[in-house]
């Protein structure tokens, strides 16, 4: 699994380079919405090396490769949750860093809601993308990535209202689906992958 | 050990279907998987390396059975070239050996780096910016860095140049040196299989319709160039196909068991044989 994963980084590196830049830019702004969009599209650099796999028709030469299929389809997990904590941790340093001038406190609770949305994204739309491949899975990856930022939203929303709901809760509500999810998703997308 | 064993494997894809196929590698020979566009010859390599599974039938890797941990470990000892080099575009050659230094037990970077040498391949140009033949030569060279027992090639050599094909085709010959090394390969250049192998497997329309060592397969046919009556006079059994050769006489693909020793035969070339087979079918 790690050369599938070293592959996939050198494939996205040059996006990745913008990315950083992206994630410096935008997180010296300490606003809920840019830390969720910073690690949700950090979640999607997956999709980037599929789509580059897709292209090269490496997914044919790794079958044939030493790789289990559980391996291939794990790797991708991998790479997300990777890219979302490398944006994540961006962002806190950056947070971090302003604030020691402008005294602003960093919003740690955010950063980790970011997260939890960053797999539960994930938890949802690899298994179709790994099923019918970025281009014909691109449809319903984008109805899913749309539901899960308006959910998000929604939910954020309603924790400012209903005080019950206080953004830890909404946090640990957050890691209890994505832990439920990601333990469902992988298992469905090795089936999936496993019958293409 | 049988370096490959395929026993019964069929595998239906829409309208075209792998029927039946039984097919066995001897550890230490070279097996040429011959056939037309569309014959089954990719299929059957997927099929052999489990990337796609049989509705039935059974295979062997190296004697693992595939489905099994021991299959996915055989592979390790399997150098796989497909009719493209299939690595991500925005490699370089040395990116491309670091990921193999992690896939591969046995990766040898000296060899590697031995091989880019002789292919004279540039270690830091991206791999989209290679041309076909170069690309083909890096697939290569990965294939035989890791110490495989086995090599198995499809259409491996169809996008060099003739120079190239040759040159590929002694290192193929090199490997074949060890005793315990095997090749499976298939090519639309049967020239290349005849210089090269000890087998012909010869795939039509997803059937085997043969799989003989080459040289009792070239003693089994001859050609008969002669009249048109002279053919006739033939038994029916005797041709496999007969054609005209333009100067009213006709040409023929013929058993020797079957025809009078008397009668003068040319030695068939293997591409002889499987051009007149595949027009025997068709009629």
């Amino acid at each position: 699994m790690k050369a599938l994963i070293k592959k996939d980084i050198y494939v996205i590196w040059k996006q990745m380079r913008m990315f950083v830049l992206l994630i410096l830019a935008l997180s010296m702004i300490n606003n809920t919405f840019n830390a969720v969009f910073l690690v949700v599209w950090c979640s999607m650099l997956p999709y980037t090396a599929m789509a580059y796999d897709e292209q090269s028709h490496w997914d044919q030469m790794a079958v044939m490769m030493p790789y289990r299929k559980r391996d291939i389809v794990l790797s991708k997990y991998v790479l997300g949750w990777m890219c979302m904590a490398a944006a994540g941790l961006l962002c806190l340093v950056m947070q971090t860093v302003i604030g020691l001038f402008s005294g602003r406190v960093t919003d740690i609770s955010t950063l980790f809601v970011s997260l939890c949305v960053g797999a539960i994204s994930l938890d949802l739309t690899l298994p179709a993308v790994l099923r019918f491949g970025v281009e014909r899975g691109r449809m319903i990856f984008m109805v899913i990535i749309f539901g899960a930022v308006i959910g998000a939203g929604i939910l954020f929303d309603a924790s400012a209202s209903i005080p019950m709901l206080s953004i830890t809760a909404v946090s640990w509500l957050l890691l209890a689906a994505a832990a439920v999810l990601t333990a469902i998703s992988i298992p469905f997308s090795i089936k999936l992958y496993e019958t293409r | 050990m049988n370096a490959i064993e395929l026993k019964g494997v069929n595998k239906k894809l829409g309208s075209f279907a792998i029927q039946d196929l039984s097919l066995t590698v001897p550890m230490g020979t070279i097996c040429g998987l011959v056939g037309e566009n569309g014959a089954g010859k990719s299929t059957a390599i997927r099929l052999l390396m489990n990337a796609m599974k049989a509705d039935s039938g059974e295979i062997r890797l190296l004697g693992a059975a595939a489905g099994t941990q021991e299959f996915d470990e055989a592979k390790e000892e399997v150098g796989v070239v497909l009719d493209e080099a299939y690595f991500p575009e925005t490699l370089t050659a040395i990116q491309v050996s670091k990921v193999m230094a992690l896939t591969y037990r046995r990766w040898d970077q000296r060899q590697y780096e031995e091989y880019l040498k002789r292919f004279e391949l540039p270690e830091k140009k991206r791999f989209k910016e290679f041309s076909r033949g170069m690309k083909m030569k890096l697939a290569i060279s990965v294939a035989l860095s890791h110490d495989p027992k086995l090599l198995v090639l499809d259409e491996a050599t169809s996008g060099l140049d003739p120079i190239s094909r040759d040159e590929v085709l002694e290192i193929f010959n090199e490997f074949t040196r060890a005793e315990d090394h095997s090749i499976l390969i298939s090519s639309h250049i049967v020239s290349d299989l005849e210089k090269l192998c000890d087998y012909i497997a010869f795939l039509h329309k997803g059937r085997l319709l043969f799989c003989d060592e080459k040289d009792q397969l070239l003693e089994t046919y001859g050609i008969f160039t002669g009249t048109a009556e002279q053919a006739d006079s033939l038994r029916k059994e005797a041709i496999i196909s007969c054609e005209s050769s333009g100067y009213g006489g006709v040409r023929a693909l013929v058993r020797r068991a079957e025809v009078p020793e008397s009668l003068e035969l040319e030695r068939p070339s293997v591409e002889d044989v499987i051009l007149h087979m595949v027009k025997g079918v068709r009629k």
